[in-house]
């Protein structure tokens, strides 16, 4: 899910940009510190929409880099166990198939793919193929998923979907 | 209790309920078939006539303790109907018979029965009187609460003084003259002896009496309706023992054999009924959980001795008899859920016997017979013949033999036939000597429980080994053993289901362990209240999407989600090695942070390279408890134990050469360009013969790590590319600048001597190294590398002024000094600004130099080095000139970064920056944008592009740029040299241009032929021809059509800049697609050329 949401963070700036330039430097740097990184708690940063607040920033001591505080309206994309989502197809194997949800990558086990779907591995590029070969999901697809799990650490999200629920699976083509 | 026992209580019940109602011995032989069972029959006895309809009390009651019980509850369920309707017939029966008043003997049948069941009851429920009063009053107004209260004093203050008395007195007039009631004047007499000892007012007491008494007469209306009607109002107090209730003796049994004495009792009950002589007792009892007694239930001790004379099993008994106090009369048929701790597949071993000592597995337990079923192996003496020839042999030796023990192993079908024996099948068995045997030559045998020592059994490898079957089931056992220890590997918050009992499958949370017992909030909108449960009766329950840690067996410290539950089977998608993992569910355990994975064991670590075989390598790839995975260089994985395995020592500077005769070595970037990983990147990680061990983040089996040939990979990256590729990127056939930009030819100094390219290929990595001679005459010297090839080198001695050929074989670099992953061209660099001295090297200003000098050189003076196919490049010239634009590259690329991007910083000052703030080096943040966005780009993850900007220095901030963003590299060196030009984008003329009637001009590229192009200016509407590097791309603004002139990704490709986000311009394909790239990559296309 999306959200819209303020979020602070600290920019360590070094003297050298001291100069006319500086509050368009510690923007700079936060868009490139922010954006595209994750927090458990927020999920992905996807971008800064606007910063409200360059605070004053703080000299450290010993070494002259300045600390500022940036506060910031930023797009979020946490993803939420039971979400439905949309996804591209990254890889097929035997063991299921890797989906990207944006920044988000996600992991659908076989077992989570409808028991009609086989893996042909002799199929190139290889795929999941339903008995009846109206749906072939290969890499590339655009495939409808939900989320079942996600697991949460220091630098990203990764999550487990599932096909096995009605109007998931293949979308488009 | 088993299922078993309360089958049995069920048909013992109803088989003597039917029978007494035939012989009319009424409520004796009911209770007492009731009894028989054991614990089975216990509610039996209990609800017999009621418990159908005290169903809330049995249920609150059932709160308290029910869960030890919960079996024979759920079967009083079924049966009580049965139970109660022959209990009543009895009593029809009899007090027909009688002629008595139906009600009232009825009423004291029950008493009787109730009574005892009532104190029973009595003890757990006493402080559920106080809450439940208002409930409790409502049942207790008639009959049966009002009995409850007579029980209670009796108990207390009758029991003592009064015991003889009442024991007569009631006994006799229960056993004889069963059918005389409570008169209501009874009653009355009763409770005024109540009284006397109630501190209540008295006329409270009365009015509450009075209104008994007045229900009273209700009730006894009520009465001619049946017994079920009756219990209604009875609660379970009444069932407690008193006084006028038969006592009840333990007498001493043969082990084992208690329920059947129990049974033989019932039919002797039945048989000596119609005789003159009728057994007087009540029931026999014989609970599970008791072994060598049963308890008999009888007003007196003569009428037990009557019982049990001449029964075989209670001979021990017959002398004394043991009278169990009213108090203690309940916990005869409390049933305690017996914890034998044998449960099947466990090890024990045996106490005496032959077996002595010896280990056995359990197949199963029969708790009744006391008795195990235990598989071990046989103890067969092989040299004592049987059947036909067992009469030659004598006896006194058989007798000898006899002390000796045999050998203990598989059963010998062969060896058997040969000294005589028979042996039969049956089924899957061999039968020998009343023995049974399976195919796999174990002996499965039943000993008495008291035989076998079944705690703190711990097999041997050894021995463990004999009984193994696969080694799957041995860890199974071993796991299973280890639990004994905790008991269970339940903790607080694990998710669990109730897999035992009544409440089975009711789900919940652990709140609390205590040892065995533990404290479940149960999930049900019904149950508020936490439950407590034994361990063995739940299990973890696992739902798809948890993330759980492996707790032990092969996988344990693992960590994943779950992706599959099934029953007894948890599919795992393991984080660590994005692999399917099979485990039971508890071994595991929820939790929420990520297993960093075993990276080490012992002296391996993941990504070690093990030596397998004498010929054979490979690379840890994954570490389990006790095995390692090892990619073989076959690329098949070998599941070893570490013990198998020697590490592999390794040279840190082992190199090959791949299929384009670069040297790769370790933590090169290459690709992978043949063989089944083809058009994988990857790093190499090690490197052995002539195979090479990758590693790549995209490849998800094995950790990431592959295996390929050297001939099938070739060096990734721009950073060194060979001659052999430059032709392909930019048509400069001969230009030094492309065809090996990170590895200049040579040093000013050495041009001339350098000489023959063609012939034999320098080593270039090598030269400029200080490097020391390992073996030879000169070994140990230091000195620096003047010239290699791919077998010798020429050695510039530190310490005598001479230059030597030596082997490559045998040199080692010393120090790396500027070799650990950093860019070649650093070394290089002092010898593009002429000096050689090594230590040049290192500083930072000749770098600034070279750039900054290095290009005008290049613009200037060097005209003839843009025509790509000019003879400028003879080698005649090269030492003059070729050095520097091969040079260029590695410098420009960076100068031309900064310079480009950098409004912030000029590049020179970069420069300088770069020696004095060694930890900032790559965060000059214009920089950092630009090979941000650039990795953003090329790479999907922005984190790539994060990167640089935390890399301390400038050296591990190179190596790493070509992984993610090399083109950037490629590119950037690639607008020196202008071949970014193509036709139709608008260029600008640069001011360097020596006509200054043009430079700074715009116009648009008509035709390319080499380095030069034709330009059609746009303001003197002309047509002029130029060296493509005096040309600058115009920067497109937003909504213009541009080219994409740089880059590998669509290069050449036109569409529409449909937005400018600072570095980067977002633009539209004709095909729909949009993409980003670095503004730099961008050319505004002429409008005129659409």
């Amino acid at each position: 899910m999306f959200y819209h949401i303020s979020l602070e963070h600290d920019i360590l700036l070094h003297p050298r940009y001291f100069g006319p330039q500086l509050h368009e430097t510690v923007k700079q740097k936060l868009y490139t510190e922010v954006e595209g990184t994750c927090t458990g708690k927020y999920g992905f940063v996807i971008a800064v929409t606007n910063i409200d607040n360059i605070g004053a920033g703080v000299i450290q001591p010993g070494q002259g880099f300045v600390v500022y505080p940036v506060k910031y309206k930023a797009i979020v994309f946490r993803p939420f166990k039971g979400e439905v989502v949309d996804a591209i197809v990254t890889q097929v194997n035997k063991v299921g198939m890797f989906a990207e949800i944006g920044p988000l990558s996600c992991f659908i086990s076989h077992h989570s793919i409808p028991a009609d779907m086989e893996f042909c591995p002799n199929e190139t590029p290889p795929c999941y193929r339903s008995k009846d070969e109206d749906v072939v999901i290969t890499a590339e697809d655009v495939i409808r998923c939900k989320i079942v799990g996600t697991r949460v650490d220091a630098s990203g999200i990764f999550a487990i979907g599932t096909l096995m629920d009605d109007y998931l699976g293949l979308i488009g083509s | 209790m088993s299922d078993y026992d309360s089958d049995q209580g069920s048909e013992a019940g109803s088989y003597a309920g039917s029978e007494a109602g035939g012989s009319g011995a009424g409520s004796v032989a009911g209770s007492g078939a009731g009894s028989v069972a054991g614990s089975g029959a216990e509610s039996d006895a209990g609800s017999g006539g009621r418990a159908s309809d005290n169903e809330s009390d049995n249920e609150s009651r059932g709160r308290n303790r029910s869960r030890s019980r919960s079996g024979s509850r759920s079967g009083s369920g079924s049966r009580s109907g049965s139970a109660s309707e022959a209990e009543e017939d009895n009593r029809a029966e009899k007090s027909g018979s009688e002629g008595e008043e139906e009600p009232e003997g009825e009423d004291l049948n029950s008493d009787v029965e109730e009574d005892d069941e009532d104190e029973y009851d009595e003890e757990e429920d006493e402080d559920d009187e106080g809450p439940k009063s208002k409930k409790k009053k409502k049942k207790h107004d008639r009959f049966g609460g009002f009995i409850i209260d007579e029980a209670e004093v009796d108990d207390e203050v009758e029991e003592d003084d009064e015991w003889e008395d009442g024991a007569q007195e009631i006994g006799i007039v229960g056993n004889e003259m069963e059918e005389l009631g409570p008169t209501a004047r009874e009653i009355e007499g009763r409770r005024r002896g109540t009284t006397l000892w109630d501190s209540q007012k008295e006329d409270e007491i009365e009015e509450y009496l009075r209104k008994k008494y007045a229900d009273e007469s209700i009730a006894a209306r009520h009465f001619g309706d049946g017994g079920e009607d009756m219990s209604d109002e009875i609660t379970q107090h009444t069932l407690l023992p008193s006084v006028k209730d038969p006592n009840i003796w333990m007498v001493k049994c043969r082990i084992g054999e208690e329920k059947s004495t129990a049974l033989l009792l019932m039919r002797k009950f039945i048989s000596f009924q119609s005789t003159d002589t009728p057994l007087q007792i009540k029931s026999v009892v014989a609970p599970d959980s008791v072994k060598g007694y049963v308890y008999i239930e009888a007003f007196k001790q003569a009428h037990v001795l009557q019982a049990i004379q001449n029964v075989g099993t209670l001979r021990v008994g017959w002398w004394k008899q043991q009278l169990v106090p009213i108090k203690e009369m309940t916990d005869v048929l409390r049933v305690v859920k017996v914890q034998t701790g044998l449960r099947p597949k466990q090890w024990v071993r045996l106490r005496r016997g032959l077996y002595k000592d010896d280990i056995a597995q359990v197949d199963y337990v029969d708790l009744a017979q006391n008795q195990v079923h235990l598989k071990l192996l046989p103890r067969i003496d092989y040299t004592r013949p049987r059947g036909a020839l067992r009469a030659s042999q004598d006896i006194e030796a058989l007798k000898r033999k006899k002390k000796r023990k045999p050998p203990a192993k598989p059963f010998d079908q062969g060896a058997i036939r040969e000294i005589g024996g028979e042996v039969t099948s049956d089924g899957d068995f061999l039968i020998f000597e009343g023995n049974r045997y399976s195919r796999k030559g174990f002996l499965y045998k039943n000993f008495t429980m008291s035989a076998i020592i079944a705690d703190g059994v711990k097999p041997s490898l050894s021995e463990l080994e004999k009984f193994e079957e696969t080694p799957e089931v041995v860890d199974f056992e071993i796991s299973a053993n280890k639990e004994t220890g905790p008991g269970h590997t339940f903790s607080a918050g694990d998710n669990v289901e109730v897999c035992l009992g009544e409440l089975m499958n009711l789900q919940g949370k652990v709140l609390s362990i205590n040892g065995n017992l533990i404290t479940v909030m149960p999930k049900h909108e019904e149950l508020k209240e936490p439950l407590e449960f034994q361990a063995q009766e739940l299990q973890k329950y696992f739902r798809l999407g948890d993330h759980v840690k492996v707790l032990s067996g092969r996988y344990e410290g693992d960590t994943g989600l779950i992706v599959r539950v099934e029953e007894n089977r948890v599919v795992l998608f393991s984080d660590l090695t994005m692999h399917e993992l099979e485990v039971l569910p508890r071994d595991l355990q929820l939790c929420s942070d990520m297993a960093t994975g075993v990276d080490s064991l012992g002296q391996f670590q993941w990504g070690d390279l093990v030596q397998l075989d004498p010929q054979n390598v490979g690379v840890i790839v994954r570490l389990e408890r006790e095995y390692f995975h090892v990619l073989s260089m076959q690329g098949k994985v070998v599941v070893t134990k570490p013990q198998a395995l020697h590490k592999k020592k390794e040279f840190r500077n082992a190199v090959s050469l791949d299929s384009e005769n670069n040297t790769i070595q370790k933590k090169d970037v290459v690709k992978v360009i043949d063989g089944i990983h083809s058009g994988r990147k990857g790093e190499v990680k090690h490197l052995y013969r002539n195979f090479v061990f990758l590693f790549s983040h995209v490849y998800l089996e094995h950790g990431g790590i592959f295996v390929c040939k050297t001939r099938h990979v070739v060096l990734a990256g721009g950073n060194r590319q060979t001659p052999a590729t430059g032709p392909v990127n930019g048509g400069y056939l001969t230009s030094p600048r492309i065809s090996s930009p990170m590895h200049p030819q040579g040093g000013g100094g050495r041009g001339g001597r350098g000489g023959g390219r063609g012939g034999m290929r320098r080593d270039r990595d090598l030269i400029g190294q200080t490097i020391k001679i390992t073996s030879g005459p000169y070994k140990g010297n230091v000195g620096i590398v003047k010239d290699a090839t791919e077998c010798t080198a020429r050695v510039e001695l530190h310490s005598s002024c001479q230059t030597i050929s030596v082997d490559t074989g045998h040199i080692a670099s010393a120090g790396d000094r500027h070799r650990d992953g950093s860019f070649t061209t650093y070394s290089r660099t002092p010898m593009h600004s002429g000096s050689q001295t090594p230590l040049y090297a290192g500083s930072k200003t000749p770098q600034y130099d070279s750039s900054a000098g290095g290009r005008t050189p290049s613009f200037g003076g060097a005209t003839p080095s843009f025509g790509g196919a000019t003879p400028l490049h003879s080698s005649d010239e090269r030492g003059s000139s070729a050095w520097e634009p091969s040079a260029t590259p590695g410098r420009t690329e960076e100068f031309e970064d900064y310079s480009k991007s950098g409004p912030y910083t000029p590049a020179n000052m970069y420069g300088s920056d770069r020696s004095s703030y060694s930890p900032f080096p790559s965060t000059p943040s214009p920089t950092g944008y630009n090979s941000g966005s650039s990795g953003y780009a090329a790479s999907a993850s922005p984190g790539s592009g994060i990167g640089p900007f935390g890399t301390p220095s400038p050296t591990s901030y190179s190596p790493r740029t070509p992984g993610s963003s090399a083109s950037p590299y490629q590119s950037s060196s690639d607008s020196s040299d202008g071949d970014w030009v193509t036709t139709g984008i608008e260029v600008r003329i640069k001011e360097s241009h020596d006509d200054d009637g043009l430079s700074g001009q715009t116009g648009t590229v008509k035709t390319v032929s080499g380095g030069m192009c034709t330009l059609f200016l746009l303001a003197e509407d002309r047509t002029v021809t130029i060296t493509s590097d005096r040309l600058a791309p115009v920067k497109p603004q937003q909504n213009d059509t541009v080219k994409v002139i740089k880059g590998k990704k669509d290069k050449d490709q036109t569409g529409r800049l449909v937005s400018i986000d600072h570095v980067e311009g977002v633009v539209s394909f004709s095909n729909g697609e949009l993409d980003m790239f670095p503004m730099d990559f961008l050319c505004k296309m002429s409008a005129g050329s659409q």
